[in-house]
């Protein structure tokens, strides 16, 4: 019960701070735009947030449990899922720097890992394959631009797509 | 006579009908393909075109069309990754039927849904096109405002199980659309200063975040202990309908099939908006066995017809009019333009033969649909023999490069996986991942409506009441929000 109230509190401070933000839009300057830029987003902000409370005050009443795996790291679940949070955002951080190829095949290596599949030999070639193809589907059939990287990591990604 | 006879020649030659099958095989396999569209695969197409007459070419990229807008229900029933943002709807039962080891049945609904979706508007396009294009016409701010508030009667089934925390998924929704620059005023909103956020946040970086990275997470801490995958089925083969199973349901064909139309028919409404309609109007039934978002069949149905229905229906302002009906159709018709053909009242008159071909081709393309579905589904199905760890992996790279290649920006990356982890808490508390979608996608055409309306009316409001299609839009809405309260309490009596 404890971790929703927080999330739903979470929750209603983010609605907040858009309301305090909404409200602070300026008005326009033609009298038949009744609503203006922030009549919108008051109006829904203010409904999210009455729902909200009927939602916590439902939650406080029913006093149901609810288990996040992610929150608890003692279980394997747990772990495994941060890590692969993790993962994804160090997947998503190196993009930019060393580039589509190398981080692709990065976190198709440690990914599957993280999960406790162990096949080395499966993940290798898996990895490989996988990156060849995207890169050959994505990359050079249909043109989509891939993260080239920095420095010598963008240089090299020309060489390839 | 001479007419028709042209026009089935110039569509049932061997070029001809190569051309379709190449443009529907295209097209799907860039509509499942997460990161490519409909759009970009007519796109892609259209330099081949430059050497080809006029009918080759149209018939080529209207085929594709087809394909690509039936090709994103694929991704979305076996990796609950939406392929194209027409097919967010099927993610809802199509995923859940996979998983229940019904990805073949799924996937057959799907293209006997688009198929038949395509025929019934290409033969409406080709009995009633001028006379709807300007039927069309006559909708205004005050009738897109309430088609918009149709959409959103969805959450009144998607949400059922708590519908104050689906009005809260969708408030968070409507909310997150708002961010960027005001189109009315051009007043900067939400968006702190950071010029990536100015142009709002894209929805389909969210529904990659929200639908693939959640239930990724969420099958990695149960992997282990329940059968995630969809194991069951050696091999994912489509089953096609029999005659039978569609009379059964052919009140969901029906349904979806016009509302897919004259949602296509009207400018800038697309096939998106019209399949979240036919879902909702399909999940108003709460008795349904099984019930909708637990693998209801008609919960496919419904929104590949209207999805693929919009495909023709779109076609007829853009061919009549020379307005484009969607996003897609708007290439189509600068495809035209290239060719040296201006679509208007005109091309009716000087090229007959050209919708009676694009008819037809729409006809055949729908046909070819079970071809091309079987290909391109045998493919997506050893993907599926995966181990998870694997599988997992690549739905996430799959995501990313999507979400990446919208604007070729770090931003909607980011906004993927920060959607991703909200997904995943949001599916944890039974907050509405798909009504947080609705609200995004329909957001603007609800504010911008609403507001445009009031302008028109100089501040005042009445322009939603004295309009008779307003007030009839306007009462369908309603009257789709509280049905299922009504019925509740008809049923109580």
């Amino acid at each position: 019960m404890a971790i929703e109230i927080i999330f739903n509190i979470l929750i209603g401070l983010g609605i907040l701070f858009y309301l305090v933000q909404a409200v602070q839009l300026p008005t326009t300057d033609n009298p038949a735009d009744v609503l203006g830029a922030g009549g919108f987003p008051i109006v829904i902000g203010i409904i999210a947030l009455v729902g909200l409370a009927m939602i916590t005050i439902r939650v406080v009443k029913e006093k149901h449990k609810v288990a996040i795996p992610m929150l608890n790291l003692r279980s394997i679940d747990g772990r495994m899922v941060f890590i692969n949070v993790l993962l994804l955002a160090g997947y998503v951080g190196l993009l930019d720097v060393i580039g589509f190829v190398l981080a692709t095949f990065a976190y198709l290596v440690a990914a599957p890992l993280s999960m406790g599949y162990r096949k080395p030999v499966v993940i290798t070639i898996f990895a490989s394959v996988t990156t060849a193809v995207m890169v050959i589907v994505f990359g050079i059939v249909f043109y989509v631009p891939l993260p080239r990287g920095v420095e010598l990591f963008r240089d090299l990604s020309y060489l390839i797509y | 006579m001479d007419i028709i006879i042209q026009s089935l020649a110039a569509v049932y030659n061997p070029m001809t009908l190569l051309l379709v099958s190449i443009g529907v095989l295209f097209g799907m396999v860039c509509g499942a393909l997460p990161g490519l569209s409909t759009s970009m695969a007519i796109i892609l197409l259209l330099p081949f075109t430059y050497s080809m007459d006029p009918i080759s070419a149209i018939v080529l990229m209207v085929s594709c069309y087809v394909g690509g807008s039936c090709g994103g229900s694929i991704s979305s029933i076996l990796l609950k990754t939406p392929g194209t943002p027409e097919a967010v709807a099927t993610t809802f039962d199509g995923y859940p039927m996979a998983q229940q080891g019904r990805a073949g049945e799924a996937l057959g609904l799907a293209v006997t849904a688009s198929s038949f979706g395509t025929i019934f508007s290409a033969i409406v396009m080709l009995v009633a096109s001028p006379v709807l294009a300007q039927a069309a016409l006559s909708f205004q701010s005050a009738e897109y405002f309430g088609l918009g508030l149709i959409g959103l009667s969805c959450i009144t089934s998607i949400g059922s199980k708590n519908q104050v925390k689906a009005v809260v998924s969708v408030m968070i929704g409507l909310m997150i659309g708002t961010i960027g620059i005001d189109s009315i005023n051009g007043v900067e909103r939400f968006a702190f200063e950071q010029p990536s956020l100015l142009n709002g946040i894209n929805y389909i970086s969210v529904m990659i975040g929200a639908f693939a990275v959640a239930e990724v997470y969420k099958n990695i801490e149960e992997y282990r202990h329940v059968d995630t995958s969809l194991r069951t089925e050696q091999k994912v083969k489509i089953k096609l309908m029999k005659f039978s199973e569609m009379a059964r349901m052919w009140s969901s064909f029906i349904r979806g099939s016009v509302i897919g139309t004259i949602i296509g028919i009207i400018p800038a409404a697309g096939g998106s908006i019209a399949s979240l309609i036919a879902y909702g109007s399909e999940a108003q039934n709460e008795n349904a066995k099984p019930k909708f978002g637990e693998g209801n069949p008609r919960g496919i149905i419904a929104p590949e017809c209207s999805h693929n229905a919009a495909v023709g229906g779109s076609m007829v302002p853009t061919l009549t009019l020379g307005i484009p009906g969607s996003p897609v159709a708007a290439v189509i018709m600068a495809a035209f333009l290239i060719i040296g053909l201006t679509p208007g009242p005109m091309l009716l008159r000087e090229q007959p033969i050209m919708l009676n071909a694009i008819f037809l081709a729409l006809i055949t393309a729908a046909l070819l649909l079970f071809v091309g579905g079987r290909f391109v589904t045998s493919q997506f199905g050893h993907i599926l023999k995966l181990p998870y760890p694997l599988l997992g992996t690549l739905i996430i790279t799959l995501g990313v490069v999507g979400a990446y290649s919208l604007k070729n920006s770090f931003y909607d990356v980011l906004i993927m996986f920060v959607f991703g982890l909200v997904g995943y808490f949001f599916d944890k508390f039974k907050y509405s991942n798909a009504a947080v979608i609705l609200g995004l996608i329909l957001g603007e055409i609800i504010e911008n409506s609403l507001r445009k309306q009031i302008i028109i009316g100089d501040g005042s409001g009445m322009g939603f009441v004295t309009r008779p299609v307003s007030v009839l839009v306007l009462t369908v809405a309603v009257l789709t929000f509280l049905w299922p309260m009504m019925s509740k309490k008809f049923r109580n009596r």
